[in-house]
């Protein structure tokens, strides 16, 4: 009976590293078989990316530089904005305003409490870009950059600075149904600060330069204009009769209106937008 | 004994018959267990075949992702990263004739019909060469290069023999755009002309290969070039053309283009005439353009103090040789309006008044006397006038040096031009043009040739040409440009040609604070309708940048403003009104 007990022990004992062992094989195997599909998966990562290559590829290819010049010189004829299509300040903007109606009276500008604003908005850097270090390398960066994060000033200080340049306050867009809904107030809020449309349409420049060819969304332009300028909390009338403004003369003003080398550089990525879009005007 | 006999021989049989079953029960044992050995075995071959194929699978030659996608060779891309050169997979027509068997014909039509067929979707093949090919019955590469969708239409024929094999080859999806920079990747894989041979290392090192190489290149100005330089070509029904724009500041090229080109995509027939760079490796008497680095260099010494000092302006006579100038401008001209009409007397009586080893050294200074800095492996050695003493080092003798002074007598390439331009408007400081995106923070260490308040007076006098001057056709509305035109006829078998001249603009741009300098160069042009009868720069080469500055002044940062300029109110009453070379 000793015997047999001592016996029947052992074979448990066999039995269990028999059952243990078992386990071991079933996991490694297991490990193995995720360790190939993970290899698998390498493989086809590998392979879509050299598809997505090989795609990319095509897509410029197709669209070269010499192929640009012969759609533009047989179907668009896009020509290079000329100085006239620039705008520097606000000043320039507001020059285009028409009274509101017929007989109505001229509207009363005030003078702009904050000086630092004023002064820019006055003395604008005309050659900002130019004059400074020569920061070629910030076009490039801004354009790869999704130019949101200086659309997202913190606090309503540090977007009235920002927006103080008309550059950048162009560059703000409200999407059109948004726009009419928006009261003065709510527009304040961070939904509509960053300029984020529904639509996806983030970046300012690319927006302004497609209202400019049918002309046809002037009004999104003059209202996101006006958005800003109450964000801004600044110079309120001015601002409603440049708005306006900014919608009558927007498909003269567009495309590259805003001014790339007069933004002051550091405060808005954007500048560079126009200027690409003025590059395939005119490839 | 008959019974002994019997029982020991009946003994002897068992005794045998035992044996014998033994015999057999040893062997029954042995085979059966030879059998089990072979179970066994079998067993514990399979078992371990298991625990190998499910433990140790692909652990040999496992490649990472990183590997997996190494390109072959780095890519190449402009300064905003588009990609100008890169390894691609592209397809290619080869000719297997054992496609349908080693017996009988290789192809189902006959090869003319074949190649005729070919012909038509590749207009530039050769038919007779097709035709040879495919009668030939040997395996051979028809086309290097396929489009997808020409390998569509190739299939279509249904030829088996005409296979598509992928290869993984060098590519330039912008085709000939800045073909003389890039250069060609040939069958072997090795790199010529221009960057691919350059950066050869670089680019095949498996450490860098994976990182692309940023030129200093921006494809949207290098194409606007191309495509005015090539307009202006065929207007004047020039030669060639060459065009370079720099970064004033920063020495870096932003567009380098020599006209007529080729395209690196078509590597086999890329070694020809065409790959030979007008820009840094032919030199050239470039004329007038040489007339305000005199003037900055005579500034600079203070000869001229006065802008308003006039000097002679009728024919110098130095020995047997005339200084004259192509107009008659009166009896006396002052700087600016000798820079404006371009005179030659004038800037000879001021090279004389400067002196050779003064003129001489700020030519040193501008790196006229060796070839130009710049990474391209070809760049031409320019044709430096001999001075006197031993070797010729010496100061140059008086009538060399008024040759010099408005561009005769030295002849050195677009790009050596482009440099000292630079120095002349960005404050005074030559930099080595490069071909690599440079941070701001990093330039290379450059030298100072003039003074700023000679390069501020300089930018003036170069503003006042394009708006007074000859350079009326560059002046683009609110980007202020200046520069100076320059017409030099090519020497020739006894003496210069008339007809035949090297046009050159050159110019800077906004010059309130310069920051690109633009080159234009037209070789030989013709006077054509479109040039109004003219073979002058004034009317062939400042066009050019009139129309290419707008073009590239808002992508590169520069904003044209139609109020803003270059203060040339001191400099404007001295000038009365003419006409130039």
């Amino acid at each position: 009976m000793m015997v047999s007990a001592n016996r029947f022990r052992s074979i448990g004992w066999i039995a269990l590293l028999l059952v243990c062992g078992a386990l071991v094989m079933v996991l490694a195997f297991r490990v193995n078989a995720l360790r190939s599909q993970v290899h698998r998966t390498e493989l086809q990562i590998v392979s879509l990316r050299k598809e997505k290559l090989y795609l990319e590829t095509e897509v410029e290819t197709r669209a070269n530089q010499q192929q640009l010049k012969l759609w533009n010189d047989v179907e668009f004829g896009y020509v290079a904005p000329s100085a006239g299509q620039y705008l520097s300040n606000e000043r320039q903007l507001a020059a285009f305003a028409k009274p509101d109606g017929p007989d109505s009276p001229a509207p009363i500008r005030v003078a702009s409490a904050d000086d630092a604003v004023a002064a820019e908005a006055a003395f604008p850097s005309v050659i900002a870009g130019l004059a400074g270090e020569p920061d070629i390398s910030a076009p490039a960066a801004a354009s790869d950059d999704d130019a949101k994060p200086a659309a997202k000033p913190a606090d309503a200080a540090e977007r009235a600075t920002a927006t103080a340049n008309l550059g950048a306050r162009l560059a703000m867009v409200t999407p059109l149904g948004k726009a009419g809904a928006d009261k003065p107030g709510k527009s304040k809020d961070g939904k509509s600060k960053d300029g984020k449309s529904k639509d996806g349409k983030i970046k300012d420049g690319k927006i302004k330069a497609e209202k400019s060819k049918d002309g046809t969304d002037k009004l999104g332009l003059a209202k996101s204009a006006k958005t800003a300028k109450d964000d801004a909390a600044k110079p309120g009338k001015g601002a409603k009769l440049a708005a306006s403004k900014a919608g009558s003369s927007a498909a003269k003003v567009a495309p590259g209106k805003t001014a790339p080398g007069k933004t002051a550089p550091g405060k808005t990525a954007k500048p560079a937008k126009p200027a690409t879009k003025g590059g395939k005007s005119a490839p | 004994m008959n019974a002994l006999t019997a029982s020991a021989a009946i003994a002897t049989g068992r005794v045998q018959l035992a044996n014998v079953r033994q015999g057999a029960l040893v062997t029954a044992r042995m085979r059966a267990l030879w059998v089990m050995v072979l179970f066994i075995f079998a067993t514990l071959t399979a078992c371990v075949r298991i625990g190998q194929l499910g433990l140790f699978e692909q652990t040999p030659e496992r490649t990472s992702l990183a590997e997996a996608l190494l390109p072959s060779r780095g890519e190449i891309t402009d300064r905003n990263g588009l990609a100008l050169a890169r390894a691609f997979a592209s397809y290619s027509l080869w000719f297997n004739p054992k496609a349908l068997g080693t017996s009988g014909a290789p192809l189902v039509k006959t090869p003319e019909e074949v190649a005729r067929a070919l012909v038509g979707i590749f207009p530039d093949a050769d038919y007779a060469d097709l035709v040879a090919r495919l009668k030939s019955g040997k395996p051979s590469y028809l086309r290097r290069r396929v489009l997808p969708e020409d390998a569509n239409k190739v299939f279509a024929l249904g030829e088996p023999a005409l296979e598509f094999p992928r290869e993984e080859q060098r590519f330039y999806p912008q085709g000939s755009l800045a073909a003389h920079v890039l250069g060609y990747v040939d069958e072997a894989g090795k790199g010529h002309v221009g960057m691919e041979q350059v950066l050869e290392n670089r680019l095949l090192d498996p450490a860098w290969r994976g990182t692309p190489t940023a030129l200093s290149l921006d494809a949207r100005a290098q194409g606007a070039l191309e495509d005015e330089l090539g307009r202006g070509m065929m207007e004047t029904n020039a030669k060639g053309a060459a065009g370079v724009i720099l970064d004033a500041d920063s020495g870096e090229v932003i567009a380098l283009a020599s006209l007529p080109s080729f395209n690196p995509n078509r590597s086999d027939l890329a070694y020809n005439d065409l790959v030979f760079n007008r820009v840094s490796n032919q030199v050239y008497e470039l004329g007038s353009t040489f007339k305000p680095i005199t003037i900055a260099s005579a500034i600079d010494a203070g000869v001229v103090t006065d802008l308003a000092v006039r000097y002679p302006s009728v024919p110098f006579k130095m020995g047997s040789f005339t200084i004259h100038d192509s107009h008659d401008f009166g009896t006396s001209l002052n700087v600016p309006e000798a820079l404006i009409h371009s005179s030659n007397v004038v800037l000879a009586h001021v090279a004389d008044n400067l002196g050779a080893p003064a003129l001489k050294h700020t030519m040193e200074a501008l790196g006229m006397n060796e070839r130009p800095t710049i990474e391209l492996p070809a760049r031409g050695f320019p044709l430096w006038p001999r001075g006197g003493g031993e070797g010729g080092k010496g100061d140059w003798a008086r009538l060399t040096t008024m040759t010099v002074s408005y561009g005769h007598g030295i002849a050195v390439t677009p790009l050596h031009l482009a440099s000292a331009y630079a120095a002349l408007v960005n404050g005074g400081i030559w930099r080595p043009a490069t071909l690599y995106k440079v941070d701001p923070a990093h330039l290379a260490p450059g030298r100072r040739v003039f003074q700023a308040s000679t390069s501020a007076r300089l930018r003036q006098l170069l503003r006042m040409i394009v708006v007074d001057g000859t350079g009326r056709k560059a002046d683009a509305p609110g980007f202020r440009v200046g520069g100076k035109t320059g017409s030099a006829e090519k020497p020739g078998t006894g003496g210069y040609r008339k007809t035949s001249l090297i046009a050159t603009f050159a110019a800077a741009f906004p010059m309130d604070k310069p920051r690109y300098v633009v080159i234009v160069m037209l070789d030989e042009p013709q006077a054509t309708t479109a040039t109004s009868g003219q073979r002058t720069a004034a009317w062939n080469a400042a066009p050019i940048v009139g129309r290419l500055v707008p073009r590239i002044g808002p992508m590169l940062g520069v904003v044209p403003d139609a109020h803003h300029d270059v203060d040339i109110s001191d400099l404007s009453p001295l000038v009365g009104s003419g006409e130039g070379e």
